[in-house]
């Protein structure tokens, strides 16, 4: 089967020496593939991609025009690398990550390579990631660098080089553990036979080594992964490592500064905060001291940062080396400040700045890539040999008027391995590859992720391997030279009893109020939906004792905001139903509640999270004037919010998240009935009961228990009293009481005194009395508790939530 | 007006009015002057309404004072009041002093070696309201002629900005950028100094942002300072023989003793005098109030 794959031309071959002779380390993943059918390999590449949906892996392209999730993309193919070869990647790694550590202490401290001239100091002085605020900070442990990531590709003639310096917020670790996941469950018995080595201490020291770093003081130590939010690219792999290495997930929202130190806004009160791990760029990080425009930063984390009161992993500024100009200088560095040659050379990387390299650029444009000095200048690499007459006269142009803004580096062929592919007749055809490394910072010096993340070009012909261009992903297996430590798998089965936890420390504020809106926003859909339902389907029946049920429903639409006072009824109705722009409708509420969950997607279920995705699919268009096509649309909205609710009863442990969410959707469910019975009150004897019952759910419920057609007496007992109807309202306000209660056990008092008194009186009420409109102990209780709803709302927001957003001011211009 | 030195009290106000609620603010204040070799700071004081329940004083990156402060209250306004007495010393070259061609101000291309003069460096490079353009090489290009010397072509671009500009609040914003006001030929002392600094470092000749006030009187022959019932801005420039000289391209001259310094960066933005960040929903109202008053001097002040 291997037949067809190509010989390399001028390219290194990863798994063949000769035509059909494979290097060592493959050659029982070769006899594997020789021995393999094509169904096998299907079956392969299915059990991998079902792996990938089950466990939710995406990455979002930016480009992409559908948008957020891309399922990852692997391919079960290992790249292997023997003992030998990876000792030298390993060791050159560590002396690298120990030189870009000092380099930042230097930049960021005395600057003596500055004044030396051995880096020309405007490359640093005019970098958008150099942070001056950020000078002179007390990094704890003199560590800036904790996590380095390395491109690395080879060349033909199979030395490897780096290409690219990740110093900022490396990603591709986590991805790089997923793969390992599903890659060692495809080849189980090749995993095992080859001994590779486990990746889990990595994560293990990357976790002790901060919490070794981290400054003390203020309870137990915390650390916490700071992620830009679910819009980034790599969001899914920030859920991943917050979960596996038990770091929090918090955005800038959810931290604040007091007494020059980093609090985590629990609905606990305010924890201390001693590391953040950060994956987002650092000049996000303080819209007070570093970009005013960021709204995902911490006013006041700068200031932190330079009393040294928090460990800031990577440091606040370790962007700066992120940029191909440094990389010329980093040889005689290596020998000033560790007086040693630089192990793992760099590729050939000129900055356009000084006028001897641009003097050479110029005179092989055809055989370089030149890439933007500055990642902040955005623009395409470009590739010389890919320049016609024109464009090469109009590149030199641009390059002699502004050298200092380019690198030059030398094109590399980079080497190839095989893929599985996708065209049945070929089975396995060659990519170009690179391969990104990773380092942690340890009290013992740098330790080297024993793998990482093999990234693959997105066709044969590509030449730039990147993810954001929808390339691919391939597990990298080092083999071990001894016994692999096999006590250290991975964290999946190292829970103890001792670990279990039962509630994450402090609930983050943010988190319980999208789980407080996310509850009311379901339940107010639900609402809208049933009441469009019932007062649209009026307009399609004749039925004569439902004709008057039309005043209480419409009087309902106009209390909720649905329709507006004196419009064509029945034209507002389903605007009301269809609109995804006029407020208040039904689609631009159910925009919001997507939004809502948009934020709490890494606690979702996958599938969960595709319902709430899908919840508008398939909306009739609005200019639709049809009442069946409307009703037809509610049904399916009801049907997919039942779903919903199906998977918070079903889906959620009972934890403090889960009493947030139940006490929105009761509250909200609270006010709705409230509203629902005012308007019966209102409109006594002339409407019906039969409406009241329906829009309740509770029709169905009455017929069974009564033979009669509906009367107050009876109505109201199951819609008011009856607290085993989950559409009462003693439910509601007793199940919002009960979750208040044990909150307050916690938290202190939260605003149960608001319910007791109404839940009192309708538990204990005579119902011979008080159950028919004419009451006013009913009537006033009613209207008592829409205003508890509401006031408790706004104790809630106090209590527990964000107040309000910090925004920035910048002092008037002079 | 031979006075060697100059004694003011310069007191700044700043108020802000907000819409609703605000919960908390964070500020960060850079309203206390320099020390310098020919301004002496004799007193500063700093006040903020509400009371800030964290004040922490500090020196920020490019050497200037930098006041952080926290209100932890609910409040509508916040004032913050700056109240500075300060000694100016003559400290600018005479506008005919002898100075070297202007060239020899720019770095020698590619030799990076020991003895780099970081400070220097530091004001070379183009920062974000700050680009090297084209445009402004094009602007500042009569003043430069070849082997001119270097004062006199930097007061030539200081006087040409002055003439050719109109000083106009209306005509621009806070985020105005260089290129459009050298379109609009039209702005205000910010936007001049912006606008000069971009000329320069283009260029390549090192220039700073400077922050601070001007004298607010009459001069001799009746003309009142632009700029003075603010705060103010200016530009200082390296010279390899005289060193840092400053000019006031909004009054067209060199900057000497009516000017009061309070601190300087790469642009507005490094020395802004107020910046904050406040929790909650509002919208605000600014208002500024600066006045600068000379003090009769009682005594000689020692001065280099």
């Amino acid at each position: 089967m291997l037949l067809s794959y190509p010989n390399p031309q001028g390219r290194y071959d990863e798994l063949f020496a000769a035509p059909g002779r494979p290097r060592e380390p493959w050659s029982k993943l070769y006899s594997e593939l020789t021995l393999a059918s094509v169904s096998d390999i299907g079956a392969m590449r299915a059990a991998a991609e079902r792996q990938i949906r089950d466990s939710g892996v995406t990455y979002n392209v930016y480009a992409d025009p559908k948008g957020q999730d891309r399922p990852w993309d692997l391919d079960v193919l290992p790249l292997i690398i023997d003992t030998h070869e990876w000792s030298q990647i390993e060791s050159g790694i560590r002396q690298r990550a120990w030189l870009l550590n000092a380099i930042l202490g230097d930049i960021y401290g005395p600057q003596e390579l500055l004044r030396e001239g051995l880096i020309p100091a405007p490359l640093v002085y005019g970098h958008s990631s150099f942070l001056r605020p950020a000078c002179k900070a007390q990094v704890p442990g003199k560590t800036h660098l904790h996590v380095y990531a390395a491109d690395l590709a080879r060349s033909p003639d199979g030395r490897w080089w780096v290409m690219a310096d990740r110093t900022q917020a490396a990603s591709g670790a986590g991805y790089a553990l997923e793969n390992r996941l599903i890659v060692s469950r495809t080849f189980p018995h090749l995993y095992r036979d080859l001994r590779i080595q486990h990746l889990a201490r990595f994560f293990a020291t990357m976790r002790d080594s901060l919490l070794h770093y981290a400054p003390k003081g203020d309870g137990a130590p915390l650390v916490v992964l700071l992620t830009p939010g679910p819009y980034n690219e790599t969001y899914f792999e920030h859920t991943l490592l917050s979960r596996y290495l038990g770091f929090p997930l918090v955005e800038g929202g959810d931290l604040t500064v007091r007494d020059g130190k980093v609090w985590l806004k629990t609905i606990g009160g305010l924890r201390r905060v001693h590391a953040i791990m950060r994956r987002q760029d650092g000049s996000y990080c303080d819209p007070l001291e570093l970009r005013s425009d960021s709204a995902l930063g911490v006013a006041g984390l700068t200031d932190c940062a330079r009393r040294g009161s928090v460990l800031i992993a990577n440091a606040l500024g370790s962007g700066v080396l992120e940029s191909g100009t440094l990389l010329g200088f980093l040889p005689r560095i290596a020998e000033r400040l560790l007086g040693q040659e630089l192990q793992m050379p760099s590729i050939g990387t000129w900055w356009c700045g000084e006028p001897a390299a641009l003097a050479d650029a110029l005179k092989r444009v055809d055989r370089l890539v030149f890439k933007p000095a500055d990642p902040a200048n955005n623009f395409d690499v470009i590739f010389g040999h890919d320049l016609d007459a024109k464009g090469l006269a109009e590149f030199k142009k641009r390059l002699e008027a502004r050298p200092e803004a380019f690198v030059a580096q030398e094109l590399v062929h980079v080497s190839q391995a095989p893929v599985l592919s996708r065209n049945a007749e070929l089975l396995v055809e060659p990519r170009g590859v690179g391969l990104r490394v990773f380092a942690v910072a340890t009290p013992a010096g740098y330790m080297v992720m024993p793998g990482g993340l093999t990234r693959v070009a997105s066709s044969a012909s590509a030449r730039v391997v990147t993810m954001q261009r929808g390339g691919g992903s391939k597990d990298t297996w080092v083999m071990s030279p001894g016994q692999v430590d096999a006590s250290f798998t991975l964290l999946r089965t190292t829970v103890t009893p001792a670990d279990l936890v039962r509630a994450p420390a402090g609930l983050p504020s943010r988190l319980a109020e999208n789980l407080y809106w996310l509850g009311r926003y379901q339940e107010r859909c639900d609402d809208m939906a049933r009441l469009l339902r019932q007062t649209l389907g009026l307009k399609l029946q004749d039925s004569d004792d439902e004709e008057n049920a039309q005043q209480p429903l419409e009087e309902l639409a106009r209390q909720t905001g649905l329709i507006g006072d004196d419009e064509d009824v029945e034209q507002a109705l389903l605007t009301a139903t269809l609109s995804q722009e006029e407020p208040g409708s039904l689609p631009v509420n159910l925009k919001s509640l997507q939004q809502v969950a948009f934020h709490l997607r890494e606690r979702m279920s996958l599938d969960n999270w595709r319902v709430l995705n899908n919840v508008l699919q398939d909306i009739p268009d609005s200019d639709v004037q049809e009442v069946s096509t409307a009703l037809e649309w509610l049904d399916m909205v009801t049907l997919r919010l039942m779903t919903l609710s199906g998977f918070a009863l079903d889906g959620m442990t009972r934890d403090n998240a889960w009493r947030f969410m139940s006490i929105g959707r009761r509250l909200e469910r609270l006010v709705f009935q409230c509203a629902a019975l005012q308007c019966a009150f209102l409109h006594d004897g002339t409407a019906g009961l039969t409406w009241l019952l329906r829009l309740s759910d509770s029709a169905v419920t009455y017929r069974a228990r009564y033979m009669v057609s509906p009367e107050w007496l009876p109505v109201l007992d199951l819609i008011v009293v009856d607290a085993s109807n989950p559409r009462s309202v003693l439910f509601q306000a007793k199940g919002v009481l009960g979750y208040l209660e044990v909150l307050q056990k916690e938290y202190g008092p939260c605003g149960a005194e608001l319910l007791r008194e109404h839940v009192r009186f309708l538990t204990d009420m005579d119902r011979g009395r008080h159950l028919n409109p004419e009451s006013e102990e009913l009537r006033n209780t009613i209207s008592g508790l829409r205003n508890a709803a509401l006031q408790l709302n706004d104790r809630l927001t106090q209590r527990f939530f964000n107040v309000g957003q910090a925004r920035t001011w910048s002092s008037l211009r002079v | 007006m031979t006075a060697d030195s100059l004694r003011y009290r310069v007191v700044h106000e700043t108020g802000y009015k907000y819409s609703s609620l605000v919960t908390s603010s964070r500020q960060i204040a850079h309203l206390s002057p320099r020390e310098t070799s020919w301004q002496k700071v004799v007193s500063h004081q700093l006040d903020i309404r509400p009371a800030s329940i964290e004040r922490n004083v500090s020196i920020d990156y490019f050497g200037n004072y930098m006041i952080s402060l926290f209100v932890d209250e609910p409040h509508h306004a916040l004032t913050v009041r700056a109240e500075s007495e300060v000694i100016v010393s003559r400290y600018a070259p005479s506008p005919d002093a002898a100075s070297p061609p202007w060239e020899e101000s720019l770095a020698v291309k590619g030799e990076w070696g020991p003895g780099t003069d970081l400070e220097v460096e530091s004001y070379r490079i183009p920062s974000p309201a700050v680009p090297l353009l084209a445009s402004a090489r094009a602007y500042a290009a009569p003043s430069f002629t070849p082997g001119r010397p270097w004062l006199a072509a930097l007061l030539d671009l200081t006087q040409r900005i002055r003439k050719e500009f109109v000083y106009d609040p209306k005509a621009t914003t806070i985020s105005t950028s260089v290129e459009e006001v050298l379109e609009l030929k039209r702005g205000v002392c910010q936007d001049y100094a912006h606008l000069m600094l971009s000329c320069l470092r283009t260029l390549g000749i090192p220039a700073r942002y400077v922050s601070g006030y001007v004298l607010n009187r009459s001069r001799a022959d009746g003309t009142k300072l632009t700029g003075a019932d603010a705060s103010h801005a200016w530009v200082c420039a390296h010279c390899p023989t005289l060193g840092w000289v400053a000019f006031d391209p909004t009054n067209g001259k060199i900057a000497d003793v009516e000017f009061i310094t309070l601190g300087w960066g790469r642009e507005f933005r490094d020395v802004s005098p107020l910046r904050g960040v406040v929790l909650g929903t509002a919208s605000q109202l600014l208002s500024v109030a600066v006045s600068v008053t000379p003090i009769p001097e009682p005594a000689s002040v020692a001065s280099a």
